[in-house]
């Protein structure tokens, strides 16, 4: 609210004053939330110098090109190389997708083995790429997927979008009977603005009856315990990853007229738990 | 760790759209007035919003625009805009095309795109679709070239490049489309206006199409800056570029005793030798592109031919009287891009080819017997700087029987921006059987990098007798500033004192002087080495090249060397025998590990008789 009054105010013109009055805040029209604590566990400023890897000991690299392209036909070839993964020197982590003829490389990073947790709040404050073909995505796996395999493990995607559509990004989970292209999602679309021009803070809050995703801190899905139509897996510790893919099932392939390189800009990532 | 609290108190956030509400006071406007424009977005709705005006363009189909009220882009509109492009021999006219404009300007200054929705009656590229064009100055016109529209009705976008100059903007719409294939078709817009959408972002503009060029120009060569635009990133995420008018840039010269520039972009070289980069801004902002005019001062001609007229036959020379020939460019359709931009400097007419990649000259009537001719010479003069060496392919055409012949010249780096005359001798023309009946010399820029050049005395001769021995003109005269130059044998440049052009190495060589044409040369009777001892060691690790004219007939094999304290020394390899003077400019980095803030001596190795002038070391 503070904000948009600004706005109101830089909108006056100049041969007119206006008297400005904001109607219709019906309490309907607001979202409140319960009052929550959230205490700080787990977060990566990236405030590493220019060129620098992002810090080993919360991050690992997932190199290649995995099994039939990450299992979703992407093209890109991930490195660790700074050209596609390092902090820039003023506070972000940028992952890089870059173009090479036809074929493309990126970055894609995880926390899994150094860090995991069980509910609470997961948030990362970033700037997408874009560009037809441009996948980006923060997004959490369950820790026992080396044990139950994919998707009986879990998919928490806290934003996800594809870049021919800059002003949409989505929330989603995947899990056993609801996964793929059947999974349980909802996008949030920008009026008059897109997510790679400026920062946005995409968030999950976490506990064990629901899931809520927020943008800018505005709620615009929640998942509830009975809203899967299948198993509920979300009762155990998850792992964050952080990528840009190119090409892929969800989002399509790459057009010449697709601008590159690609930049995915973190500013932070950060992991809370709710205060007892 | 740190254990940092984050208390929401009290979370909110609006859940649709603000409404608010704007009371206007009582207030007189009796003060300063400015003058308003209606800011009316509409341009095409359901019909002509208020005020818009049509005019076709000339010579294109008048009745070409019509309202159409049974096709539609959805079910509310009850009217579109319908163009039909006419068949190629039209007798009405040869394309569709005009301006949709008002009489009172609006102010646009609010809006960021103009968009509309289209579909074409067959998947065709409209020519030109744009806005800006107010019949007049049409200054801040701007449009996309080439928009592919379908079957389908789309929505289309163009960006508007810089609102805050559309304060008084009359230009609303405009389009121009010839036929398809020969074939006319009909293409209809819907639901026309201004929008602000703010989901077009990464605003780019370009002049030159955001290449930085450097060209070599002379005193009173004047040019346009071309290749003005401004890129954008669609909603899509796809870019679109479109082509704007001058007003929307700021031009500058870093030099304006060397080159200047006006408001409209056209820049005009006043003085040299120097440089002068042309740069722009938008909104203060740089934009991509840059021109750097390197003036060599008054304009520099190609050597003046010297052959007896009796034994030549010329197409193009200021020396000699010219064959009739139909024409210099040929303009030959549709893969040709060559432009012609011919000028004359003191009466010394110069053939100029920019956009090159391939260009011909004809002279049918009455074609050329060469029968008692030997060589083709040309003379040929590179504005732009090399990126790397150049094929400049020339092919001979003969109406009978002779067939096409053609030969491929290697053009190092260090010749550009210099005249190189070429001498081919016809047996070097591979395919070429004979040459009663030549009809037409073909340039080819033959490896994509030669955007333009400069040809002067271009005729067919008679060598008559055999090869010189000696070349008959000096060396070019050097231009590079002499602040720049250390020199070791110039007529042009104090030398370095106490140099000894023949220290006594044990070589075979004999060394001597002769002058030609008054310039002092220096020469290699038996070349097989030759020092140069230099008067003191010199420091020329600030410069950036060693500069050499050589002449040779009979050499098959010669190089160069730089000596430092060592001694290390490295040779380069100069192409030989030469086809009159061969001017090099080597970078000192490929003398490469000689010590450049210690070099001694210059050497020389190989076989023939060398003509050498010009030896100097230049930044």
């Amino acid at each position: 609210m503070k904000a948009k009054n600004i706005l109101g105010i830089i909108a006056i013109g100049t041969a007119f004053l206006f008297s400005l009055t904001f109607w219709g805040c019906k309490p309907d029209d607001f979202q409140k939330l319960p009052q929550r604590d959230w205490q700080l566990v787990w977060s990566d400023e990236f405030d590493g110098a220019a060129g620098e890897s992002p810090d080993a000991s919360k991050w690992v690299p997932d190199l290649g090109t995995g099994q039939n392209g990450w299992g979703n036909q992407e093209l890109q070839v991930y490195t660790d190389k700074s050209e596609n993964l390092s902090t820039d020197g003023q506070g972000n982590l940028v992952i890089t997708a870059l173009r090479s003829g036809n074929s493309f490389t990126s970055a894609r990073i995880k926390t899994q083995g150094l860090f995991a947790q069980q509910y609470g709040r997961f948030e990362a404050r970033l700037k997408t790429p874009y560009g037809p073909g441009v996948w980006p995505a923060f997004w959490m796996l369950g820790s026992n997927i080396e044990t139950v395999s994919w998707p009986q493990c879990g998919e928490i995607d806290i934003m996800e979008l594809r870049g021919q559509e800059p002003h949409i990004i989505h929330g989603t989970i995947h899990g056993p009977g609801y996964s793929g292209g059947n999974p349980i999602t909802k996008g949030h679309a920008l009026i008059n603005a897109r997510f790679d021009t400026d920062y946005h803070i995409f968030a999950i809050e976490w506990d064990a009856e629901k899931i809520d995703f927020f943008v800018d801190d505005y709620l615009y899905q929640r998942i509830e315990r009975g809203d899967v139509p299948g198993e509920w897996v979300y009762d155990q510790p998850f792992f964050m990853i952080l990528n840009v893919a190119v090409g892929g099932n969800y989002v399509g392939f790459p057009t010449d007229q697709t601008p590159f390189p690609q930049k995915m800009i973190v500013d932070y990532v950060r992991v809370y738990q709710e205060a007892n | 760790m740190i254990m940092m609290i984050y208390n929401r108190l009290l979370k909110y956030a609006p859940a649709g759209m603000l409404v608010f509400l704007m009371l206007g006071c009582e207030r007189e406007l009796n003060e300063l007035e400015p003058v308003t424009y209606p800011t009316n977005p509409e341009v095409f709705i359901n019909g002509f919003s208020p005020g818009l005006n049509y005019a076709a363009f000339g010579g294109s189909v008048p009745t070409a625009f019509d309202v159409d009220n049974q096709v539609t882009y959805n079910s509310i509109s009850t009217t579109s805009m319908r163009f039909e492009v006419p068949d190629a021999g039209d007798p009405r006219g040869a394309y569709a095309g005009g301006t949709f404009f008002t009489e009172v300007g609006r102010d646009l200054s609010g809006y960021d795109a103009l968009t509309f929705w289209a579909k074409a009656s067959q998947a065709a590229n409209i020519d030109v679709l744009g806005f800006g064009n107010d019949l007049g100055a049409s200054t801040y016109q701007t449009s996309i070239s080439g928009l592919a529209v379908t079957t389908n009705w789309q929505k289309y976008i163009i960006p508007i490049p810089d609102p805050s100059k559309l304060t008084a903007e009359r230009g609303m719409f405009f389009y121009s489309e010839g036929p398809e294939n020969g074939r006319g078709y009909t293409f209809w817009i819907d639901e026309l206006k201004f929008e602000k959408l703010g989901t077009v972002a990464y605003p780019q503009f370009s002049i030159l199409n955001g290449e930085d060029q450097v060209e070599t120009s002379f005193v009173g060569v004047s040019k346009a800056i071309g290749g003005l635009s401004s890129t954008f990133n669609l909603p899509s995420g796809i870019n679109r570029t479109v082509n704007i008018g001058s007003a929307y840039f700021e031009f500058s010269s870093s030099n304006e005793s060397i080159a200047t520039v006006n408001a409209a972009g056209l820049v005009t070289v006043v003085g040299g030798p120097g440089s002068a980069v042309i740069t722009a801004t938008v909104g203060g902002v740089p934009v991509k592109g840059s021109l750097t005019i390197q003036s060599v001062g008054d304009f520099q001609s190609a050597p003046v031919p010297t052959r007896d007229p009796a034994k030549v036959i010329s197409l193009f020379s200021d020396a000699y009287t010219n064959v009739p020939v139909d024409y210099y460019n040929g303009y030959w359709a549709p893969f040709q891009t060559t432009l012609s931009a011919d000028f004359d400097v003191n009466g010394d007419h110069v053939l100029n080819y920019t956009d090159f990649n391939f260009v011909g000259i004809q002279f049918s009537s009455p074609t050329v017997d060469a029968s008692a001719m030997t060589h083709l010479h040309v003379d040929i003069y590179l504005p732009n700087t090399l990126t790397a060496n150049a094929a400049f392919k020339i092919e001979l055409v003969d109406n009978g029987t002779g067939g096409t012949g053609s030969f491929t010249t290697n053009i190092p780096v260090a010749q550009s921006r210099q005249w190189i005359s070429l001498d081919i001798p016809f047996t070097n023309f591979a395919g070429l059987s004979n040459r009663a009946k030549l009809f037409q010399v073909i340039f080819v820029d033959d490896n994509d990098r030669i955007p333009s050049f400069y040809a002067d005395n271009v005729y067919l001769y008679n060598a008559g007798g055999g090869q010189p021995t000696a070349p008959t003109t000096a060396a070019p005269t050097p231009t590079h500033p002499a602040a720049g130059v250390i020199s070791v044998f110039s007529n042009a440049y104090t030398s370095i004192p106490g140099t000894d052009l023949n220290p006594n190495w044990g070589q075979a060589t004999v060394v001597s002087q002769l002058s030609i044409q008054g310039n002092n040369t220096l020469k290699y009777t038996g070349l097989n080495y030759q020092g140069i001892q230099l008067g003191s060691p010199q420091n020329v690790s600030a410069l950036g090249f060693l500069h050499l004219d050589f002449w040779t007939a009979n050499s098959s094999s010669l190089k160069v060397y730089l000596i430092s304290t060592g001694p290390v020394e490295t040779p380069v390899t100069l192409s030989v025998p030469t086809s009159g003077w061969t001017s090099i400019d080597i970078p000192l980095s490929s003398f490469s590990p000689v010590n450049l803030s210690d070099v001694i001596q210059l050497k020389f190795d190989g076989n023939g008789d060398i003509f050498l002038d010009n030896i100097y070391f230049r930044n």
